[in-house]
């Protein structure tokens, strides 16, 4: 007898629609799975066998066909293995309920237990796009799936439940679906109240954070760069649903997803600096899975030492940090992953760390100097709109003095900048997205300020590509300070984080 | 060696012709030692061609006579094509302090403005490890000496950079190079020398063709001590070339300045031992321009605001953090660093790395 039983495949951050078609024949026992399945697909085989023995059921002793439909896509993972158990038992008429309409995801144990599988959010939003209602899942991915509303979604512990709840014998309730409450939940470890004095560099990021602008800290080891960037998801805005859904998704598929159902915090990832252009960007064999500029979508990638990633990396990073997507293509096909990050950078102002340093003496050649800075190349720091330098000097007695402000009130002053912003182009954009069009609407410089710009380029070495960059630096300053033209004083500030093209 | 008329004398002209096939000073010597005259070179070359490949070898003799058959001008229009301009010890552009000394250079090939040569002239030379906070002292001493003296330099990395970009900004720089004008050693420095060409002199004792050779460096040094009434040494390690410029000029009667740095301070131990053997111990501008009796005329400061003299007053000559500065005016960071950026930018202040600040005199 036939049966077909609905499961999904996950490809990139979208679903598509597998069907188990399962035949059972006369004639030598044997099990024969097709449809371009893996190692993982395949080895189901022997995990259907175990779960269905354990769970009482019996598996038949006949000639077993499974074909995963549409045939000419390759099959990855365990999460085909309860469509396939579904499947047999509906062959063999050991379970008589109508399936249609129901998609089957989860992987099993051999005693009949229902394992999670990864990517079950963007399948259950894919699947609902395409109309399907009623999902049977692990019960350990129902916190993920219960953001989603319309569906009804069914969590069974094993393979037992699973049948129970299909022949009505033992119903299970549907997931409650829960609404996600913005910032409420979302707690991060780090807070600027907890770092001293850096007062220079704690003003930069708030800049980098209202306008959305990448931001390089270049200090000597050891005066906290780290910590400082740790500090930036704590001050960006909380994400809403969409945001909170897309890095979801994105987590999801890559495995990391959590015990909390949804990712409410804002990602920060911090990649090794010995990390691959397909590590960082993403890839895979077959199934193409999201990298770390990926997993950073709406948040932040860190890269500590920049200098010492590989230079094809960190060159791979130019497009999607222009795009905020990012296209991998591989023989098993082109995905598309979002990469919308802000991106902060660290590194010692030269090979031996010491330059500018209070206290300890620089020992570098003015050519070392130059060799070690041009490892980053001029193209990439050309997307780095604020350069900022992190003191190596202690003023402990300053900063006792002085009562810092927690990451929760300068959130509030990067809303509010970002509201503006908001308003004026419309959209989620920020001033670091804005284009030539843009800059001309909205960043017009009057006399005195297109004089104080000339001067700067003059007396300070800037390099040409510089100017842009600092009118929207200047224009988020402004919008920080409630301004609604571009004053003089925002320009200079903006022109100070401009380090790197003036030192040395 | 008749043709276009370069201005030069026929003795110019002859010297310049003997200084192309050579660079072996000893030879070029001998050779003009023998016929008084470098005229009398080319003049008697075939009577006395033995002598001639006596003192300069057979390969040499036959390119001298090969050139001498073809009239020896392609040579000028070469050098005229590359605006290298050719001043031989024959010369009354050629500076008589350089003359003074035990070998001077016979042809100095230069590009640039010439008439640098006889304006009053002072060496700024360093290490190419140098501090940071040296090298900004450096170009600071260098750009306002500069606006009374020429200042000398070579085209290394790190001290002679400093002091000569710091001369380009105040007035004019002479660069003494160690290789001929067809290359550039360090090729980082392509630009600067571009620049000093431009805006002041290069000045080379080889012929376009010859590349940097690490013996020609010392025998160049003679020429930076030679050139000028005083050297400033800023920095230089244990075996740095800048001590042999040092020991050049005082061999000359010429007045050597220098850095003082700390014990263990690897990269000023030759400045520390001049200043015991015979340097003068300089923290300023001041200390040279008084030893020349030169008065070296300040620029008309820019302006200050109210707010910016209050933030100037509290920066002191020794780097000062912002924070310090935010503390002690009781400014906000935010507020402070557009005033920071303007005292840059007028020149009243330098960012010295870390967020710190120093003043400028």
């Amino acid at each position: 007898m036939l049966s077909k039983v609905m499961s999904f495949a996950l490809s990139g951050l979208e679903g598509v629609p597998v069907t188990a078609e399962t035949d059972i024949n006369n004639g030598l026992p044997s099990y024969e799975l097709v449809g371009l399945p893996d190692a993982a697909v395949k080895e189901s085989r022997e995990r259907v066998r175990s779960a269905l023995k354990n769970s009482g059921r019996k598996f038949p002793l006949s000639k077993i066909t499974v074909n995963l439909a549409p045939a000419d896509i390759k099959k990855e993972g365990s999460a085909f293995d309860l469509a396939i158990a579904v499947g047999i038992l509906k062959a063999t008429e050991q379970l008589k309920a109508d399936c249609g309409g129901v998609v089957f995801l989860g992987e099993l144990a051999l005693d009949g237990a229902l394992r999670a599988v990864s990517g079950i959010l963007p399948l259950l939003i894919s699947a609902k796009a395409a109309g399907y209602k009623k999902f049977v899942i692990p019960a350990e991915n129902a916190a993920e799936a219960s953001y989603i509303e319309g569906i009804e979604v069914y969590a069974a512990n094993n393979l037992t439940q699973a049948i129970d709840h299909l022949s009505g014998l033992n119903p299970l309730p549907a997931v409650p679906v829960r609404a996600y409450e913005r910032g409420t939940k979302g707690e991060y470890k780090f807070d600027m109240a907890y770092v001293k004095g850096q007062a220079t560099a704690k003003r930069a990021l708030e800049v980098a954070v209202s306008g959305g602008h990448n931001i390089l800290l270049i200090g000597p080891p050891g005066t906290g760069k780290t910590m400082l960037a740790r500090c930036i998801p704590g001050i960006m805005p909380d994400m809403t649903f969409e945001e909170a859904l897309e890095v979801t998704k994105i987590h999801s598929v890559a495995g990391i997803l959590g015990s909390g159902g949804i990712v409410d915090v804002r990602p920060f990832r911090s990649p090794h600096h010995t990390a691959t252009t397909v590590s960082m960007c993403g890839g895979g064999t077959r199934a193409v899975k999201p990298g770390e500029i990926s997993l950073a979508h709406h948040g932040v990638l860190f890269l500590d030492e920049m200098p010492e990633y590989h230079r094809s990396t960190l060159e791979a990073l130019r497009q999607p940090l222009e795009d905020g997507v990012i296209t991998v293509t591989r023989s098993g096909g082109a995905v598309t992953f979002p990469a919308n990050f802000m991106l902060c950078a660290s590194m010692n102002p030269c090979p031996c760390g010491n330059y500018g340093s209070a206290d300890r003496v620089c020992t570098c050649t003015p050519a070392a100097i130059r060799k070690y800075r041009s490892r980053v190349s001029g193209p990439l720091l050309d997307r780095i709109d604020i350069q900022v330098e992190v003191d190596s000097v202690k003023y402990d007695d300053l900063a006792a003095a002085a009562l810092e402000e927690s990451s929760a009130a300068v959130k509030r002053r990067v809303e509010r900048a970002r509201e503006i912003q908001r308003e004026r182009f419309n959209s989620p954009m920020t001033n670091s997205d804005m284009g030539e069009k843009e800059l001309k609407a909205c960043c017009a410089l009057d006399k005195e300020c297109e004089d104080i710009l000339r001067m700067s380029f003059e007396s300070l070495k800037l390099s040409a590509r510089a100017r842009s960059r600092i009118i929207k630096v200047a224009r988020t300053i402004a919008d920080m300070a409630g301004s609604a033209n571009i004053r003089p004083e925002h320009i200079l500030e903006a022109v100070s984080y401009r380090k790197y093209d003036n030192m040395a | 060696m008749r043709g276009e008329d370069m201005g030069y004398t026929k003795e110019e002209k002859a010297m310049i012709w003997i200084d192309s096939f050579s660079p072996d000073y000893a030879k070029k010597a001998r050779l003009l030692q023998a016929f008084r005259d470098p005229y009398a070179v080319a003049e008697q070359f075939f009577a006395r061609s033995e002598e001639i490949g006596g003192i300069v070898g057979e390969r040499v003799l036959e390119e001298m006579r090969a050139s001498l058959e073809g009239g020896a001008n392609e040579l000028f229009s070469a050098y005229r094509s590359q605006n290298i301009v050719c001043v031989t010890c024959f010369s009354a552009l050629y500076p008589d302090l350089l003359r003074a000394i035990e070998n001077p250079p016979f042809v100095l090939y230069c590009k640039g403005d010439v008439s640098l040569l006889q304006e009053r002239k002072f060496a700024v030379v360093g290490s190419r490890r140098t501090l940071a906070n040296v090298l900004q002292r450096t170009e600071r001493i260098a750009e306002e000496l500069s606006r009374a003296i020429v200042i000398v330099s070579g085209l290394a990395d790190g001290g002679d950079t400093a002091a000569l970009s710091g001369a380009l900004r105040g007035g004019k720089a002479i660069s003494v190079l160690a290789f001929g004008f067809s290359h550039v050693y360090p090729e980082s420095n392509r630009a600067l020398l571009e620049k000093v060409i431009k805006n002041g002199l290069a000045v080379s004792e080889y012929v376009p063709s010859q590349p940097a050779m690490k013996y020609n460096f010392p025998a160049r040094n003679r020429i930076i001590a030679g050139l000028s009434e005083g050297v400033l040494v800023v920095s230089g390690g244990e075996k740095s070339g800048t001590r042999i410029t040092a020991g050049y000029a005082y061999d000359y009667g010429r007045d050597v300045f220098a850095f003082p740095y700390n014990i263990g301070e690897e990269t000023g131990v030759c400045c520390n031992r001049l200043i015991k053997d015979y340097a003068k111990l300089t923290e300023n501008s001041v200390d040279i321009a008084s030893a020349f009796g030169i008065n070296l005329t300040e620029k008309e400061p820019e302006p200050l605001t109210r707010t910016e003299e209050l933030v100037l007053s509290h920066i002191g000559a020794s780097p000062t953090h912002t924070s310090e500065i935010a503390a002690k005016t009781g400014m906000k960071e935010a507020e402070l660093s557009p005033v920071l950026m303007l005292l840059c930018m007028k020149k009243r202040i330098v960012s010295c790395g870390g967020n710190r600040w120093g003043k400028v005199k």
